[in-house]
């Protein structure tokens, strides 16, 4: 379970994040949606620290995440994937899925590519582990990132607008892969301007503007019964595009 | 790679260690510049000459044991002022601002640069001189006829004695050279005019407080110069032989055999390629030694600087290290080489190539630091945060993702700063270390003869330089692939 309390970010003066609340049970998929620069990006990096909160509270099972004590330890248990993909351009796809495992000392090298070879067949790139990031494909590379966070068997997902830099043919490859994840009862949280996706995929979908959240409910309520006069325009103005 | 680290690292510090001697009977160090015939210059790999002559005879009243230190002229005062040499024998004229930093003793020499020429000639004082005359290159007396009195017509020659062929066969209306060695050296056909054209003293200089070796040296310079002593030395370093075989083989030769003859000269007589191997091993152990330095002091600074920008925290260890590169690159690297020989290491004795290479390695450390920062600041932040994302620390972020890739853009740049390296070495002869540059000079000083020595180390530098550029284009080819 995670749990958000009283979130709060500056970046110089402005203010982006003005306080989100937020709990997160296990299991749960979890649309954020909202205008550009309403902050929804800026929310999720701050449950992993990227971004590091002005005040506020993390709380995984219990446990608050601070930066000096724990920030790694739980690191662990949050995979994140990004939009810009960032598998280490220096390192083959193999090597860019086990080292995070091994340097950490969760698998023993073998294990590690024994699993991420297993991975990979999964997502029929197995024949691919040799190459280096540049002479992949953008659906292939994302896919990557995504099995490179599954090895660190984590809790919770955040998909930073995973499907953005992608041609469009390519991302239903990367869709679809995130549905299997879920299959297993993966913790996720996708901020996406994929509307259709996010409507069919998520359990629960949050509508952010200005730093806040101004509206969360089912897809059906968001979607369909949108209450707040700014998830309609905005909603309408998507659905136009 | 490791290895190959490990293995210069050995290397370097067994040079290193092997030059620290110990010491048996206390030393008498005298400094000077080597390169001032006849009063100090190289012969069979050895400084000799007439100030070395008569220090040696200072050293011997004190019972010490004589040591001859080679630096450049400009160094001389301030190593004796350090206490890093006792006594300084240069051929120094007593100036006044001289005086106020080091003790003079009484003048042992008074050099009369005098005119000769034909009996019959026009020319009878220093205020007739006139037409062409031949001086030999390099001495006093071309330096004054040059500045001060620009309507003469210079004849430069090698040797005084190929001079005074000149003044017989007609070719020139006067000589202008060092008194002594010319009254051997006229015949019945020509004058040495009574009135000098210059006149100059020298003296020795020793630190201010040293009253007892001011005292042993002018008690050893008065005894000598009565005894006539003195002037007996200089004809000997005046008249060596080889100079009389060096002259006739000049004008006998055609233009062929004379370059033969030159390189002869430069390089094989009197073992002056030892100066060039000397030299040369010098030169690429500094060179090394502080690639090295340069290296893992750079990568701390970048590192110091990486870190801060990364995370705002080491504030003030940063600042420190903007301000330790700002110095560094904002001061000439002469300027800091000396810094650190006179000042940071004062009147210690330390292996000259240690400073050498502390100088060298600090120095390129602040270069090295900026180009491997801005190879840091060029990785996208996005490689970054995977690294964390996947619960990397910032040391294990930077080692295996960020490095790595920071190497193989900067590897040109960093190739560039160590040939650059390898070409400031050459300064290194301001405090005395013998390296090419320093080794063309010594053998240029004695033949007079620039252009040998000068092409020879050229062509070496390009041969160092044009080796490390190869293989650094070898390396980026490699990291490339990789």
């Amino acid at each position: 379970m995670l749990e958000i309390k009283k979130l709060r970010k500056n970046f110089g003066k402005k203010e982006v994040l003005k306080g989100i609340d937020i709990t997160i049970k296990d299991g749960e998929i979890i649309g954020i949606i909202g205008p550009s620069g309403c902050g929804k990006s800026t929310f999720l990096r701050s449950i992993n620290m990227l971004e590091k909160p002005t005040s506020g509270e993390i709380i995984l099972d219990d446990n608050v995440i601070d930066e000096k004590d724990n920030l790694n330890d739980l690191r662990r248990h949050i995979g994140m994937v990004f939009q810009q993909f960032n598998l280490f351009n220096n390192m083959t796809v193999l090597d860019n899925i086990t080292l995070a495992p091994v340097k950490q000392k969760l698998m023993k090298k073998d294990e590690a590519k024994k699993e991420a070879i297993k991975l990979l067949k999964k997502i029929d790139l197995e024949d691919k582990k040799d190459n280096y990031p540049r002479e992949l494909s953008g659906g292939q590379r994302q896919r990557i990132a995504i099995i490179r966070a599954l090895l660190m068997k984590p809790e919770i997902m955040l998909f930073d607008e995973p499907t953005s830099a992608l041609d469009p043919e390519m991302i239903g490859e990367v869709t679809a892969l995130m549905r299997e994840i879920a299959k297993d009862g993966m913790t996720m949280l996708i901020v996406s301007h994929e509307m259709s996706f996010i409507k069919s995929f998520c359990t629960r979908v949050i509508f952010m503007d200005e730093g806040k959240i101004i509206e969360e409910g089912t897809s059906e309520d968001i979607f369909d019964h949108p209450k707040d006069s700014r998830v309609k325009t905005f909603l309408s103005k998507v659905k136009n595009i | 790679m490791k290895r190959i680290f490990k293995l210069l690292v050995i290397v370097l510090s067994v040079f290193l260690l092997s030059g620290c001697e110990t010491e048996t009977k206390d030393k008498l160090t005298m400094v000077t510049e080597a390169g001032f015939h006849p009063y100090e210059y190289y012969s069979n790999g050895e400084i000799v000459g007439v100030d070395v002559d008569i220090v040696k005879r200072i050293a011997e009243y004190l019972d010490l044991e004589l040591e001859v230190k080679d630096v450049h002229f400009d160094s001389i005062i301030s190593e004796v002022r350090s206490g890093k040499s006792d006594i300084g024998a240069a051929g120094i004229s007593y100036t006044e601002e001289r005086a106020l930093q080091v003790a003079f003793t009484d003048n042992y020499i008074t050099s009369n640069q005098v005119i000769i020429t034909k009996v019959d000639s026009d020319i009878t004082n220093k205020d007739t001189l006139h037409g062409k005359v031949a001086v030999q290159l390099g001495t006093i007396a071309d330096s004054y006829i040059t500045d001060e009195l620009p309507s003469i017509e210079l004849v430069r020659e090698n040797k005084f004695l190929a001079c005074i062929e000149d003044l017989r066969q007609g070719k020139v209306d006067a000589v202008v050279m060092d008194e002594l060695p010319a009254i051997n050296l006229i015949d019945n056909t020509m004058v040495i005019l009574d009135e000098p054209l210059i006149s100059d003293s020298y003296g020795m200089v020793v630190a201010l407080d040293n009253t007892s070796l001011l005292n042993a040296a002018n008690a050893v310079i008065k005894k000598m110069k009565d005894s006539g002593e003195i002037d007996a030395i200089l004809l000997k370093h005046l008249n060596t032989e080889e100079d009389k075989q060096n002259v006739k083989e000049e004008k006998t030769s055609n233009i062929f055999t004379k370059i033969g003859d030159r390189f002869y000269r430069s390089v094989i007589v009197d073992g002056r390629y030892k100066f060039i191997i000397t030299g040369f091993k010098n030169t690429l152990l500094i060179a090394l030694g502080s690639v090295i330095v340069g290296i893992i002091l750079g990568t701390i600074l970048a590192l110091i600087g990486n870190f801060h920008d990364n995370t705002g925290k080491l504030r003030l260890l940063n600042r420190l290290a903007k301000l330790y590169i700002d110095i560094i690159r904002g001061t000439p690297s002469t300027l800091q080489l000396m810094i650190i020989y006179y000042i940071i290491f004062g009147s210690q004795s330390v292996n000259m190539l240690v400073v050498g290479i502390m100088a060298f390695g600090i120095n390129s450390s602040a270069y090295v630091a900026e180009i491997i920062r801005s190879g840091l600041k060029s990785i996208d932040k996005g490689q970054l945060e995977a690294g964390y994302a996947l619960s990397l620390n910032y040391g294990q972020v930077m080692r295996y993702i960020v490095f790595p890739q920071a190497i193989k853009n900067i590897l040109p740049t960093l190739g560039n700063e160590f040939i650059t390296l390898v070409k400031e070495t050459s300064i290194g002869a301001y405090i005395g270390i013998i390296e090419l540059t320093k080794a063309s000079d010594i053998i240029a000083s004695r033949t007079y003869d620039y252009f040998f020595p000068l092409i020879l180390i050229a062509l070496i530098y390009l041969v160092i330089t044009f080796t490390l550029s190869k293989l650094v284009s070898l390396m980026e080819k490699r990291l490339k692939n990789a």
